[in-house]
């Protein structure tokens, strides 16, 4: 029976496979579609469905259509077995002629009886684990590389932050170099552009130093010349005006009585002061007598004078006064 | 030591706790714990913009302490991130201002922390403050320069004599005083090129005042400054030229360099002409240095009988030389040669 099957399914020379949903078979009995119970439809006995078949009350295995090989094979197999009762080889049925195709009917079906006893003496086997039978529906699923997790783009921030953060820091590291390495840069350049001016000022410094010694030491030479000059123009000068200086001296001195005679000095310092002051004190002595003489004469004179100045006062009140006035005047 | 220098860094808080939480490790007396507490403050720190975080009065006066800590990792750890600190201007002006230099001078004479503290000084000296700040640490600075050891590194001596010469160009006199020419002399002929061009810096930046530049003719400087000339190196030669433009204002010291027979140098060097536009503009000082020392040699008679022959050469230069300020440089140069009393 396996046999057909498989050959019906070729029928047509080509595979075909079919499924359906199981569907429930509608009682043909009732009515297809009530108003009332529009969801729920009764289904009938299946086996009291006309349109199944429940098979023949006798027990002839049922003819259905065959294709004419088979039909061929079958028939012949069939009447070869009934002659010979054992297996023979596959004959083609071709080289047979009418009696092939006879087929012959009988009621009785093939039967084959079996029987199956455990044996009285064997140990009861273990119960077999109860599994329940499955109900429900199968489900399945499968998930596949790239559905849940794409590695690619998971790992795409994390690849971001740790190079970000990776070039960030080089980079700050980097220009802190740069910072330190620019002030040196920055003081060796100021050391460079100082190096560059400070040479010449040093240099004009010196040399205006030297210049200036130079112009103090050619003063100093030219006033030493010049005092030299003068110096010895002075000398000539000198020299000359000292040449008559000595005649000159000498005359002045002789002028001045400062060469002498010394028997002469002596008589006039010593001789005659003496001889002058002898003179001089006798010549003292006339002069005093004749003071004392004038004196006594004038003492005279003023006495009688007195005495008429006193007549004349006592007559001052008559009139001979101015007559005597006159002679006082006298 | 190298184990407790790797320790692994304490735990970080998130966001503005970190800081303070960590400060509060520092407080802790263990010695481990405050190197690991130290370590993450560093990285921390030199996150770009959270330096100056830590920035607050009790923080630094903290650091302050475990500057004078026994434990020399602890210490060094401490100018490590003090040296992260100075890299913001406001780290810089806040260390200036909380006085760290007294603790930072003693610690100059630490070995491991030696090097860090140049670092920080140097980043110090990018203000005009800390460079008057620096100041006060220059007798201590010439002290050391005098009793030098021989086995520090390099480096550490080119950052040291870095560090003189922002002294000495902050204030050239109190240097000379201390007698800084007579120190320095010796480094001008120490081996390593490094040494040599940083020691040549430094005199340049003396030979400034006037006293500077008859001292440097006294000692005797001028040899070995004519010797640095001769190198390929031309930050060396940046800097010899600077000393003998300096020094050749004094006619003692114009005399020492046409002994040295300097001219023809100085001459190959200001006449010199790269095509690269990049060269020439790395040139540009050397070249004005070469020049300003012609003219100061110029105005002796014997260089300037001698430049006379190259008159030529030098006007030619001028002419071809596309900068202003080169320009200048030569023809007052050429000024001074072509001069008649």
């Amino acid at each position: 029976a396996a046999a057909r099957d498989r050959f019906q399914k070729m029928d047509g020379g080509r595979m075909y496979v079919f499924s359906s949903r199981p569907r429930v078979v509608e009682d043909p009995w009732k009515p297809r579609w009530s108003p009332s119970e529009r969801m729920q439809q009764k289904h009938g006995n299946i086996m009291r469905d006309p349109r199944v078949f429940r098979g023949i009350a006798s027990s002839q295995p049922l003819k259905f259509a065959v294709s004419p090989v088979l039909f061929l094979y079958l028939s012949h197999n069939q009447s070869r077995r009934s002659k010979t009762g054992q297996e023979e080889m596959f004959s083609p049925p071709f080289g047979s002629h009418a009696e092939s195709y006879l087929e012959e009917l009988s009621d009785i079906p093939e039967v084959k009886e079996t029987e199956c006893q455990t044996d009285a003496f064997l140990d009861r086997p273990e119960t077999p684990l109860f599994l329940a039978a499955k109900t429900g529906k199968d489900a399945a699923t499968q998930i596949y590389e790239g559905d849940l997790f794409d590695f690619e783009e998971e790992v795409q921030p994390i690849l971001e932050i740790l190079v970000g953060k990776t070039l960030e820091q080089s980079l700050l590291e980097v220009m802190e170099e740069e910072e330190l390495a620019a002030l040196m840069a920055q003081q060796r350049a100021f050391l460079e552009r100082r190096n560059n001016e400070l040479p010449e000022v040093h240099r004009l410094e010196e040399q205006e130093r030297r210049r200036r010694e130079e112009r103090v030491q050619q003063r100093r030479a030219l006033e030493e010349e010049k005092e030299v000059a003068e110096k010895i123009a002075a000398r000539a000068l000198t020299q000359q005006q000292l040449a008559d200086l000595v005649p000159s001296v000498l005359a002045s001195l002789r002028r001045e009585g400062y060469f002498y005679d010394p028997v002469e000095r002596g008589e006039a310092t010593h001789f005659f002061p003496r001889l002058m002051d002898d003179v001089e004190s006798i010549l003292q002595k006339n002069c005093r007598v004749r003071e004392l003489l004038d004196g006594q004469t004038l003492c005279f004179i003023c006495c009688s004078l007195w005495f008429g100045n006193l007549v004349c006062f006592w007559f001052s009140n008559l009139e001979c006064g101015p007559c005597l006035r006159v002679v006082q005047t006298e | 030591m190298s184990r407790d220098s790797d320790a692994p860094p304490a735990p970080v808080a998130f966001g503005r706790w970190a800081v303070p939480l960590l400060a509060e490790q520092l407080r802790l007396p263990g010695r481990d714990v405050r190197l690991r507490a130290l370590a993450a403050l560093i990285d921390v720190l030199r996150q770009p913009l959270r330096g100056p975080e830590a920035l607050t009065e009790g923080f630094l006066q903290q650091l302050k302490v475990l500057l004078e800590d026994e434990d020399p990792c602890v210490r060094a750890k401490v100018c490590q991130l003090l040296h992260v600190l100075a890299a913001h201007t406001c780290g810089r002006q806040a260390l200036l201002a909380a006085s760290f230099l007294p603790p930072l001078s003693q610690l100059l004479e630490d070995p491991p922390c030696r090097r860090t503290v140049f670092l920080l000084l140097s980043r110090l000296s990018l203000h005009s403050s800390g460079r008057v700040s620096l100041l006060t640490l220059l007798p201590k600075l010439m002290k050391k320069l005098q009793e030098e050891e021989e086995e520090e590194e390099d480096e550490v001596q080119v950052l040291f004599l870095s560090l003189l010469r922002c002294c000495f160009q902050a204030d050239p006199e109190a240097a000379l005083r201390s007698d800084a020419v007579a120190l320095l002399a010796p480094k001008l002929s120490n081996g390593a090129l490094n040494i040599c061009k940083a020691a040549a810096a430094a005199m340049m930046a003396l030979s400034v005042p006037m006293g500077g530049k008859v001292e440097v003719c006294d000692q005797k400087v001028l040899p070995a400054v004519a010797a640095l000339l001769q190198e390929e190196d031309e930050e060396a030669q940046l800097n010899a030229t600077g000393v003998i433009m300096f020094a050749a204002v004094t006619t003692a010291g114009k005399l020492q360099c046409l002994h040295l027979n300097v001219l023809p140098v100085l001459l190959k060097l200001a006449c010199d002409r790269h095509e690269d536009e990049d060269m020439r503009r790395r040139r540009k000082p050397l070249v004005m240095n070469s020049v300003r020392g012609l003219t100061m040699l110029a105005e002796t008679p014997e260089g300037r009988r001698l430049l006379q022959d190259q008159l030529p050469l030098l006007r030619r230069t001028s002419e071809e030389e596309e900068d202003v300020d080169i320009q200048r440089v030569f023809e007052t140069a050429i000024q001074v040669v072509t001069f008649t009393p």
